[in-house]
């Protein structure tokens, strides 16, 4: 142990491991499922305070005939309310199925890395699949 | 809420709020799914069930809950300072708590 103090010449490829510095994250690619992991997260935070415009359309869409009439002509005709809510679909599809996986790992399976980067994929490819059928049936 | 010493109640409400969630999230993508767009008369009257009502404020209410754990355990991974995270906190707080009235009144307060 206490020989690691001593100033040995380092192998030159030797890994160093450090924590990295700012003006490392241009270069430093997040693996696969620590970018799935980042966006579970941004998506709980997104929804948690999406709720604020959720609210008031299920409240106009559930008042009255010209309530919801009104929530299709304002929000979905209107092409960026339409993205703002495409998105926060997205948002609580994506979260639904990393949290699953999420689960998953937390009871000790999934875990290696071949098979976390796979799930990871495949919690990509299928929420956008999802959030993709259902604007499609709701266009 | 994050106030129990080790984090293990939280861990659980969050996995079971989670799955209320889930399970109503699933319903309503089956629905949608399965029916297209709903006319008003089909979307008020599915609200207008019981049974639906009770499902939908359980959720929502879980949501609320299971949002405001998660955030709760956000913020310090970010923000070191102590006066801006207890800004946050109490955002938070404020937030869920007025969603939670807010639907109460909306699933029951509309007359
Ligand atoms: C659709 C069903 C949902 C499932 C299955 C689910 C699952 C989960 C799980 C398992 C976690 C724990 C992550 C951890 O322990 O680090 C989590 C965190 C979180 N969830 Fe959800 N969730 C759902 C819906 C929602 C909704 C609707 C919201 C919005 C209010 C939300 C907001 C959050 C937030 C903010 C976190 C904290 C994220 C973090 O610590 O990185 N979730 N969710």
């Amino acid at each position: 142990m206490s020989d690691v103090t001593k100033s040995k010449p380092r192998p030159v490829d030797m890994p160093t491991f450090r924590n990295i510095a700012v003006s490392d994250l241009a270069r430093y690619r997040l693996p696969l499922p620590g970018i799935a992991s980042i966006i579970h997260r941004i998506t709980g935070i997104a929804l948690f305070f999406g709720l604020i415009l959720l609210l008031p359309m299920l409240q106009m869409s559930l008042k009255s005939e010209a309530g919801f009439e009104a929530f299709r002509t304002i929000v979905w005709g209107n092409p960026l309310a339409k993205l703002v809510m495409i998105g926060l679909l997205f948002a609580i599809i994506y979260h639904l199925i990393a949290g699953i996986r999420h689960v998953i790992q937390d009871s000790g399976k999934w875990l290696d890395l071949q098979v976390s980067r796979s799930t990871a994929s495949a919690v990509f490819v299928s929420s956008v699949v999802v959030t993709a059928l259902i604007v499609w049936r709701l266009w | 809420m994050a106030s129990n010493q080790s984090g293990i109640q939280d861990w659980w409400l969050q996995r079971i709020s989670a799955g209320i969630i889930a399970a109503y999230v699933l319903l309503l993508i089956v629905l949608l799914l399965v029916n297209g767009t709903p006319t008003a008369a089909q979307w008020q009257a599915l609200f207008a069930n019981n049974a639906f009502k009770a499902f939908t404020l359980l959720a929502l209410i879980a949501t609320f809950y299971h949002g405001l754990i998660g955030v709760l355990h956000i913020w310090p991974d970010y923000i070191k300072n102590a006066a801006t995270r207890a800004t946050l906190n109490a955002l938070s707080w404020l937030a869920a708590a007025g969603y939670a009235l807010y639907a109460v009144y909306i699933l029951f307060g509309l007359k």
